[in-house]
């Protein structure tokens, strides 16, 4: 008893400290992100002051009309969209589909194939992007969207993390389908998949996040402005059409607070994904 | 239960030997065919690619003119440009920075938020150290490169507000790489934090308050029960750490386009770009993918033989 009173005692001034502590490196995290979204409220006269000023003044929101002046922000969003819900959908459907395959189909040369693909983990991506960069010229789709989610949809990583989850739902539900004679294609879209709702969330989130993101593939299969990505469109928007800087900070705001907010809606299984992908893999 | 489990397995086998007369025993090829779209797609972009790299690798090509077979020249022509040992240099020493301080700091963050008791000050806590990495790298450098700017930058106005004076980083050759692995920290540090997290919460906290009671000091605990405890956890985001950063490109490339002062920042990814996609040395930028792949799978075939020494396996 005295142990724990004196104990405590000690703890606690400790324990303030560090949740003070914390709170500080929070604040430190996302002062980068406040400064940028105050900046690109402010008038282009009264922005990137010394001191730095941490609230709108003079209000405006002129900057954002400027981004699409200078590049077809509107375009690079559908397209960014469009490549990242194809990749997403696409990639989980054929993993799905391999997944089910390697945990409950018997086939000659299955275990083979299983070890063939997982030690494809090891492939660096860009060892793969010279030659599927010359194979996409020779399909003639350079400067086009399928260039970048075609790659996309085959996920090794993907179908190893559904084949170990399935493994945990039991067999016998599927047994007892076979016998009602329910095929298979059923028994993985009606038994399966519904089974697995925290681990397609969690692909889905980090596949459309990967490929949301991706800033290698657009700058080397796309060319065209109307074709571009939201990131690459970015960067050219602060290097080769000089954007000023508030019109640059306008458009990165564009990009990353809908990203922040939807984050925020659905944190928990963001990092519930990293988290299960982590302990897993 | 048991039986009626087994019974359709028993029953089914004869039937499939005897219905399959040809080249699949019944059902084989639902396998196949499940497994299809993928092994297609397996094919054309993994590993087609993977031995198309091989072989362009003995050859000069510049996409223009055709192929001339090179033999083993782009290799001997790599491994004697000053330029790829500069970029090897620099990238080795940003991986090992990465996992150094992802791995420490990681750890250090989520032992600090896992005792947090105020809910909303940790999910705030949680919040910011996360929002960075949901960010596309894209967004992280342009905004930093303003963050760091010499002249209206924040951190040069709150350095020179405690009395530093901080240098001139995209332009000084000797903070130009140090302010990346600054800016990559912020940015992927979440990822670590979270997985940390993950991973303490699996420690069971009955060892903790066993090794308490039988009279442990913090320290000790820290050392004898949750770092062992942990070291699963911190040996994968150690491999998955030095991975990410060996292939980092997105924030250079951005940054510092033409790799820096003096060089200061090429990293290998970048010198395989260039050598690619901006001086089409097909086959060169092949043969050093290739160095890329085999040092990836050296260093990742030793961390492993590493972890079987220190790892604590449950």
């Amino acid at each position: 008893m005295t142990v724990r009173t004196r104990s405590r005692r000690r703890v606690r001034p400790a324990r303030l400290l560090l949740e003070l502590l914390l709170v500080a490196v929070g604040l430190v995290m996302i002062a980068p992100l406040v400064w940028l979204v105050v900046q690109s409220f402010t008038e282009e006269q009264a922005a990137f002051e010394i001191p730095p000023n941490w609230i709108p003044k003079p209000f405006t929101t002129e900057n954002f009309t400027g981004v699409p002046d200078a590049i077809p922000f509107g375009r690079m969003a559908l397209n960014s969209l469009q490549v990242a819900v194809i990749a997403t959908v696409g990639s989980l459907l054929v993993s799905v589909l391999a997944a089910y395959a390697f945990s409950r189909l018997t086939f000659r040369g299955r275990d083979g194939i299983f070890l063939v693909l997982l030690s494809a983990l090891m492939i660096p991506a860009q060892m793969t992007v010279i030659p599927v960069f010359v194979l996409m010229r020779n399909l003639g789709l350079i400067d086009s969207l399928p260039a970048l989610w075609l790659p996309a949809l085959i996920n090794v990583f993907s179908i190893f993390f559904f084949r170990q989850y399935f493994n945990t739902i039991p067999r016998e539900l599927d047994e007892a389908a076979r016998i009602d004679g329910a095929g298979h294609l059923w028994i993985l879209f009606r038994i399966i998949v519904p089974l697995s709702g925290p681990a397609l969330a969690a692909m889905a989130i980090l596949t459309f996040q990967a490929v949301w993101n991706n800033y290698l593939a657009p700058l080397i299969f796309l060319s065209t402005p109307e074709n571009m990505t939201l990131p690459v469109g970015l960067v050219t928007l602060q290097s080769s059409h000089g954007g000023s800087p508030v019109v640059v900070f306008a458009a990165i705001t564009a990009v990353v607070v809908p990203v922040l907010a939807l984050f925020l809606v659905f944190q928990r299984s963001f990092v519930a994904s990293i988290a299960q992908a982590g302990l897993r893999g | 239960m048991t039986l009626t489990q087994a019974r359709p397995k028993r029953a089914a086998a004869p039937r499939e030997k005897a219905r399959g007369g040809g080249r699949f025993r019944r059902g084989e090829w639902v396998g196949y065919a499940f497994l299809s779209p993928a092994l297609l797609l397996f094919l054309a972009f993994v590993a087609g690619p993977f031995v198309v790299a091989i072989v362009l690798a003995f050859f000069s090509w510049d996409m223009l003119t055709p192929a001339e077979f090179n033999g083993v020249g782009n290799f001997t022509e790599m491994f004697s440009d000053p330029l790829l040992y500069t970029a090897l240099a620099n990238t080795f020493v940003f991986a090992f920075a990465s996992v150094v301080t992802h791995l420490g700091g990681g750890l250090l963050l989520a032992m600090g938020v896992n005792r947090m008791m105020n809910r909303a000050l940790s999910y705030f806590v949680r919040t910011t150290l996360f929002f960075p990495f949901v960010i596309s790298w894209a967004a992280v450098a342009l905004l930093w490169k303003y963050v760091l700017d010499p002249t209206f930058g924040l951190v040069t106005h709150y350095a020179g507000e405690i009395g530093v004076q901080p240098p001139e980083w995209f332009t000084d050759p000797a903070w130009a790489l140090p302010a990346i692995i600054a800016i990559d920290f912020w940015h992927t540090i979440g990822f670590t934090f979270v997985i940390m997290l993950a991973g303490l919460q699996t420690v069971p906290r009955e060892l903790h308050e066993a090794a308490r009671v039988d009279g442990a000091r913090p320290y000790q605990v820290f050392w004898r029960v949750t770092l062992p405890m942990m070291s699963p956890t911190i040996f994968f985001a150690a491999v998955v750490t030095f991975i990410g950063a060996f292939q980092i490109f997105d924030p250079v490339q951005i940054i510092t386009p033409d790799g820096g002062p003096d060089d200061s920042t090429i990293t290998i990814v970048m010198y395989l770009y260039q050598k690619g996609f901006q001086s089409f040395q097909i086959g060169y930028a092949a043969a050093v993918s290739i160095l890329v792949f085999v040092i990836m799978m050296a260093v990742t075939l030793l961390q492993f033989w590493g972890s079987r020494k220190w790892v604590h396996q449950q």
